[in-house]
């Protein structure tokens, strides 16, 4: 793991697919009985008993994903919805555990899956400055030496001392991602979080991404905003149903995601023989050829 | 936590844990989050009321009151040499620190999931901050019982009272209670995630079990009841709560049933812990 900050090793996640968990005891037992005695499953239907044993009913929510960051990169993380990056996150959140593989990752880890997590609405914003601090992992003196810093930053030092109920959605948002700024994790996990605010207060925040990461801190950022993901990483992680599509310099994957993914409405030209295969077979389509 | 050694942490996700696993260093490490949880249980609840921390008081105080009079005087379930208000009184504030203590544990997960699937800190934390704010409110409500102790003996004639070595075990007993209710919540707020039956189950079913225990009427009472004697007994709460009265009313300590709740204490602790863990690892994908 010399240099290696982060080491995710064929990974798998599976989710059962339908309803589930909403059982009651009295059936749990029943299935519990029949498996003792060898009988199928009570609670599967007639003629679906293969089915679930295949795992037919199980979605891979990632499929064998593999990847090692170095100490010190910043990787952004991006692919479509369902491709697993939420799933990812979650994993390396220790939020649920991996059906298979194994994710490694050396030294403190903070994860901003939202902002303002932990809020209570009936304490104050400087209460909840050390509450969501101290579930961040932060130790109490560490946010009492930026406690000045994190209110300037989120920008509402008039209403630090009144409840958070009373706040609106923006300045929750706000005082949420002060505090996160101000964790000095060495692995630090973000999610979307820059989905937030106004356009100064974005701004505010990705500057503070980049000092963080200069000071020699491993970030792993997932985000749907290219714009973002080109100005602050500087090597992507293209994820594709579960599994790493493309993995490389920002620009290259970017362009090549955006390529793929290219709406209609956008204009994108290729030589007749770089054109990928969906644009050709789209392009005779129409030509009739 | 010095830098040196956070960087040499490595956090090792994993598809099977250990079935049973405690992990004190990192409690230890959120300390301090306990800390704030404890003080957010405390005062959030009483911001904008009134009475404030007075309301942990009333309601012991009202229920003893209650208790006494229908129990004690029209039913005559409470022994003669002690007032009512008093007897019942030493029987509710341990009972209710107890089912408070299983009756909040076992929301944990229910309670906290926007929280817990957002980030990472030891589950436990939740569960053992809601055990220490009701020992707060259990230290609110045993000192009106103490200063209604100190009154009677100065005003009341019938009734004298000095204070014997027994009292050592209060402590003790304390603790027994806070662990007991702890490892009982904390194994059902982990089956609650699943089944939720449970949850329509444990408010009333903790208030049921306080028939099964000694804060009506003293265990002496059903001697000639062998089959609700030993029902009683089965009861792990039994024992403290006669401990509590033997303490300060000078009774004999029932030391049996005591060690019986103890080793009961500790099994549903283990128990609880090791359930606990197995559904702290995959809850979120069920919730």
């Amino acid at each position: 793991m010399e240099g290696i900050a982060i080491r995710v090793t064929d990974v798998h996640k599976r989710y059962r697919l339908g309803v589930f968990g909403g059982t009651t005891l009295a059936e749990d037992i029943k299935a519990w009985w029949a498996k003792v005695n060898g009988r199928p499953d009570p609670r599967v239907p007639i003629g679906k008993e293969h089915v679930a044993q295949r795992s037919g009913e199980f979605f891979l929510a990632l499929r064998g994903l593999s990847f090692d960051v170095h100490q010190g990169e910043i990787v952004g993380v991006i692919g479509r919805n369902g491709a697993g990056k939420s799933t990812l996150l979650k994993l390396m959140s220790r939020i649920t555990s991996p059906t298979s593989g194994t994710i490694r990752i050396k030294g403190r880890t903070s994860s901003l899956l939202e902002v303002g997590t932990g809020f209570n609405p009936e304490l104050t914003g400087r209460e909840n400055i050390f509450l969501n601090g101290a579930i961040l992992g932060m130790r109490k003196h560490e946010i009492e030496a930026k406690l000045e810093e994190i209110i300037a930053f989120s920008g509402i030092e008039h209403h630090i001392d009144s409840p958070v109920k009373r706040y609106s959605s923006g300045m929750r948002v706000r005082l949420g991602f002060a505090v996160a700024a101000h964790l000095e994790p060495e692995v630090l996990i973000i999610d979307e979080v820059l989905a937030v605010g106004d356009a100064e207060f974005q701004r505010k925040c990705l500057g503070k991404m980049k000092d963080v990461a200069s000071s020699g801190r491993t970030i792993l950022f997932v985000s749907h905003n290219m714009t973002s993901v080109r100005s602050l990483c500087n090597r992507v992680i293209w994820l594709q149903d579960g599994k790493v599509a493309m993995d490389g310099p920002s620009e290259e994957v970017v362009t090549a995601y955006l390529r793929t993914y290219a709406s209609l409405n956008d204009t994108v030209e290729w030589t007749a023989e770089a054109a990928p295969e969906r644009a050709r077979a789209f392009a005779e389509c129409f030509s009739g050829t | 936590m010095s830098n040196a050694s956070a960087s040499e942490r490595e956090t090792f996700i994993g598809p099977d844990g250990p079935w049973w696993k405690l992990d004190v260093a990192e409690l230890w490490r959120y300390r301090d989050l306990v800390w704030l949880l404890v003080r957010r249980d405390i005062t959030a609840v009483y911001k904008q009321t009134v009475l404030g921390p007075l309301w942990h008081v009333v309601q012991p105080l009202l229920t003893s009151f209650m208790f006494a009079l229908i129990f004690g005087r029209a039913a005559g379930f409470a022994p003669k040499e002690i007032p009512g208000m008093l007897f019942y009184l030493s029987g509710l504030v341990p009972w209710f620190f107890f089912a408070n203590v299983v009756n909040k544990t076992s929301k944990t997960f229910t309670a906290n999931a926007a929280l817990m699937g957002k980030v990472y800190f030891p589950r436990l934390a939740v569960p053992l901050s809601v055990a220490i704010s009701n020992l707060a409110s259990f230290g609110i409500q045993f000192f009106a019982f103490l200063v209604l102790l100190i009154g009677y003996h100065v005003f009341d004639p019938a009734f004298t009272w000095s204070p014997s070595p027994a009292l050592l075990l209060l402590p003790v007993l304390v603790v027994i209670m806070g662990l007991l209710g702890l490892g009982a919540g904390i194994l059902i707020s982990a089956l609650t995630t699943k089944y939720r039956d449970l949850s329509f189950l444990v408010g009333f079913g903790v208030q049921l079990l306080m028939y099964a225990s000694p804060v009506i009427f003293p265990l002496s009472r059903l001697q000639n009841f062998p089959m609700l004697l030993t029902l009683f007994n089965v009861n792990p709460m039994t024992s403290v709560i006669e401990s509590m009265r033997a303490v300060f009313f000078g009774q004999p300590i029932p030391w049996g049933g005591l060690g019986y709740t103890c080793v009961f204490t500790l099994c549903i602790l283990m128990l609880g812990t090791a359930v606990f863990n197995k559904v702290e690892r995959s809850f979120a994908d069920i919730v």
